[in-house]
């Protein structure tokens, strides 16, 4: 992985080991999407109450917005996984496109940090192939964001 | 859905009670942004930046509170509002939540 800024548009480099981890990761989180499962640990992390003290204004909030954010967060990801190079690649970002893939990074991160039940405190173990993957997602959202901030 | 049994209301502390939801009603709305061990550092104070437009050195003080305080005031208004930004947050991943100031 590798990231330019040139001009306005960030520039990745993608060999070819991330790419089909990455179309991997997106894939599988398209069918955790395709059905949410509101019981899913990762589900309820990706869709938060919107109020913490009143279960009620949380059911009429889930309500007005929760259709939107799943169309909005399932669009990004369809997005994200189409612009993918099959193999090494580059892809080209500009800030629109760069914001969506940092949100879609962001859920994968999400989810498997909820899995892999991450807290502040836990020590993650490095050999395990899930954590390598999450410590990888986590420098790759660290780098974009750098670039993006400058 | 549990059902409440409500205790009988005097009409003297029934003006009251009034009174005190008129007071609550003019108290401006709040959206919180909660401390979560998985939202990285860089990734919130770009986040606060893109969605309120906040200079660097602001959202980076925000994501601090949020770090070290475990919470931080992002946001103030009427509550429609508040429930738009927190549901812009949501779309970011990042674990906000809705309440009347306090």
């Amino acid at each position: 992985m590798n990231v330019r800024r040139k001009a306005d548009l960030l520039r990745v480099e993608l060999a070819e080991a991330e790419s089909s981890l990455l179309a991997g990761l997106l894939d599988d989180f398209s069918v955790l999407l395709a059905e949410p499962d509101h019981a899913d640990p990762v589900v309820q992390r990706l869709y938060p109450d919107g109020y913490s003290d009143d279960e009620a204004a949380s059911a009429e909030y889930r309500e007005l917005v929760l259709a939107d954010l799943h169309a909005s967060r399932t669009g990004r990801l369809q997005q994200c996984r189409a612009e993918l190079p099959p193999g090494a690649g580059r892809i080209s970002l500009d800030a629109e496109a760069a914001d969506r893939w940092l949100r879609v990074l962001n859920d994968l991160r999400l989810a498997l940090g909820t899995r892999l039940g991450v807290t502040e405190t836990v020590e993650l173990n490095p050999a395990e192939p899930a954590v390598a993957i999450y410590h990888w997602l986590s420098a790759v959202q660290d780098l974009l964001v750098a670039e993006l901030m400058g | 859905m549990a059902t409440q049994t409500m205790p009988a209301v005097l009409p003297q502390q029934e003006a009251s009670q009034q009174g005190d939801e008129l007071a609550e009603a003019d108290r401006p709305w709040v959206t919180i942004v909660w401390n979560d061990p998985v939202n990285l550092m860089s990734y919130v104070t770009h986040v606060l930046m893109k969605v309120f437009g906040y200079p660097k050195d602001k959202a980076t003080k925000l994501m601090l509170d949020v770090h070290h305080k475990g919470k931080a005031v992002v946001s103030s208004g009427p509550r429609e509002r508040m429930e738009g930004d927190t549901a812009t947050l949501h779309g970011y991943g990042l674990w906000a939540t809705i309440q009347h100031d306090s």
